[in-house]
């Protein structure tokens, strides 16, 4: 393995360790300068529940957020969330309680292979808090513009993740 | 490989200056562009340099940091000039890529397709670049000068983009052509910056992309539209066709967007004044 250094911030001193937040757990690794934030995840943290579903930043599959919002985490180095607070799909469920998107999908059947639904579920998470409640099914379909499915037909997608923000935003219409 | 992240903007330029390392912004072009699977080289990441961020308004001109991401720029409160600027914002990608991706990048990727450049020419828009030893500006017309092409120096970063605020009157539409409505890269996109009294156009700022290798100014065109009316006006289509040398690719051959380029013209100033 070649010798890598990193310099963040203005710091001189050569440090390879990356430190981050990851699911409110404070995490620091030696990892090389090239490492891609999802491949730190996967592999370094053993957090598989991000996946990897292509090589053009297109689908979706990979997004966590970083700083509370989405991003393509196939898309930045670790060495870029250096410092940052990161969530991922494991960071949803609050022990065995799933969080209230998760269930929303279960219940709507918002997935069949489950592939693309961890990044479905980041997405949704971060759709439904900058919209504040005021989510209509056109704001969603524009908004998963970067997921791809190609399992569902989005349609059960949809219907998750407004009936999870009528849930959590106390609305009385559920989706349908 | 090292990776560098520095917070001033003299480190960057002290690094830029010693070796050779690849800038990386938000990395949107430049991750999905490395076909060996992993970057290669030195890497310069600008996103943590504050001066490189943000908006303000100084000294006759709107200044937006190249390292803006175009999530800040559809946050940002600017003047209805900009409104193409933000549509085009809202166009790039995804919410993820926006939440990366900078406005810097875009120019500096220098696609034809890019979307941020037909709103910027018709702001009048220049690029002011930083090296080691000193500053420069350019238009942005003259800054790109092909397909992946720029003007760019080796050494040299692009810290701002500049609009005069001269450039910043009337109100502006964006509209973008794609074979669908998502995640699409142009066919052709038009922003158009008209000002207006009574209904009658006093002047028109208009610029195409991804029909030729540049995006361009219609400045012809722009002259035909003054004194016409905004609710019936007539584009004189051969004038569109000399300013542009459309480019034949796997999106759409140049017959196409020859046709395409007048209809979204025509689609684009009829959103300037709905
Ligand atoms: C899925 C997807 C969809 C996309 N859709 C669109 C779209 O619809 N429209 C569109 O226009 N683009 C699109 N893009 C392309 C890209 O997101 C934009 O061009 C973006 O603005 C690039 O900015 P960046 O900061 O990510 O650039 P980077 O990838 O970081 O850099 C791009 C290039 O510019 C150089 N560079 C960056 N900043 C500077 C600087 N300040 N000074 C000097 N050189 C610099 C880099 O060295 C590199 O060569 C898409 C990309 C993806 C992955
Ligand atoms: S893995 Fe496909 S967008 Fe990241
Ligand atoms: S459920 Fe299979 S890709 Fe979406």
């Amino acid at each position: 393995m070649s010798k890598v250094s990193m310099v963040v911030g203005g710091s001189e001193s050569t440090a390879d360790v990356v430190s981050m937040t990851v699911n409110g757990k404070a995490v620091a690794k030696a990892v090389e300068g090239r490492t891609l934030l999802v491949d730190f995840l996967r592999e370094d943290l053993n957090l598989t529940g991000t996946h990897v579903g292509c090589d053009t930043s297109q689908c979706g599959a990979c997004v966590v957020h970083v700083n509370g919002k989405s991003v393509k985490s196939c898309t930045m180095l670790a060495a870029q969330a250096d410092g940052a607070e990161v969530r991922t799909i494991e960071g949803m469920a609050d022990g065995a309680d799933l969080h209230p998107i998760q269930k929303a999908f279960n219940t709507h059947h918002g997935l069949q292979c489950g592939f693309c639904t961890p990044g479905m579920i980041m997405t949704a998470a971060d759709m439904i808090a900058r919209h504040g409640g005021n989510l209509d099914e056109a704001t969603v379909r524009a908004e998963l513009e970067g997921n791809i499915c190609r399992c569902t037909g989005y349609h059960n997608i949809v219907k998750s993740i407004l009936a999870a923000n009528a849930e959590m935003h106390g609305a009385s219409a559920a989706a349908e | 490989m090292s990776y560098h992240r520095p917070d001033a903007l003299t480190d960057a330029l002290a690094l830029l200056a010693a070796g050779s390392p690849t800038i990386l912004a938000g990395g949107t072009d430049l991750y999905p562009a490395t076909s060996a699977q992993e970057l290669r080289g030195d890497i310069l990441d600008i996103t943590g340099i504050a001066a490189l961020r943000g908006i303000t308004d100084a000294a006759g001109e709107i200044r937006i940091g190249a390292a803006t991401r175009w999530s800040d720029l559809v946050a940002a409160d600017l003047p209805d000039a900009f409104d193409a600027l933000k549509l085009s914002a809202r166009e790039v990608g995804s919410v993820q890529i926006q939440n990366a991706g900078t406005l810097g990048g875009n120019i500096c990727n220098a696609s034809p397709a890019a979307d941020g450049v037909p709103p910027l020419l018709i702001l009048d828009a220049a690029v002011e670049l930083v090296s080691a030893a000193g500053h420069r500006r350019l238009p942005l017309a003259e800054f790109i000068t092909g397909n992946r092409a720029t003007r760019l120096k080796p050494g040299e970063i692009v810290s701002a983009v500049l609009v005069p605020k001269a450039a910043t009157a009337g109100r502006s539409h964006f509209l973008k052509l794609g074979a669908r409505k998502y995640l699409v890269i142009s066919i052709a996109m038009v922003a158009a910056r008209l000002e207006e009294d009574a209904g009658v156009i006093r002047s028109a700022a208009l610029s195409i992309g991804s029909c030729s290798a540049v995006a361009v100014r219609l400045p012809a065109v722009e002259r035909a539209l003054i004194g016409q009316s905004v609710a019936d006006f007539d584009i004189p289509a051969d004038l569109v066709g000399q300013a542009l040398s459309p480019i034949d690719d796997i999106r759409a051959d140049a017959h196409y967007r020859a046709e395409a380029a007048v209809e979204l013209l025509t689609r684009t100033i009829k959103g300037v004044v709905p």
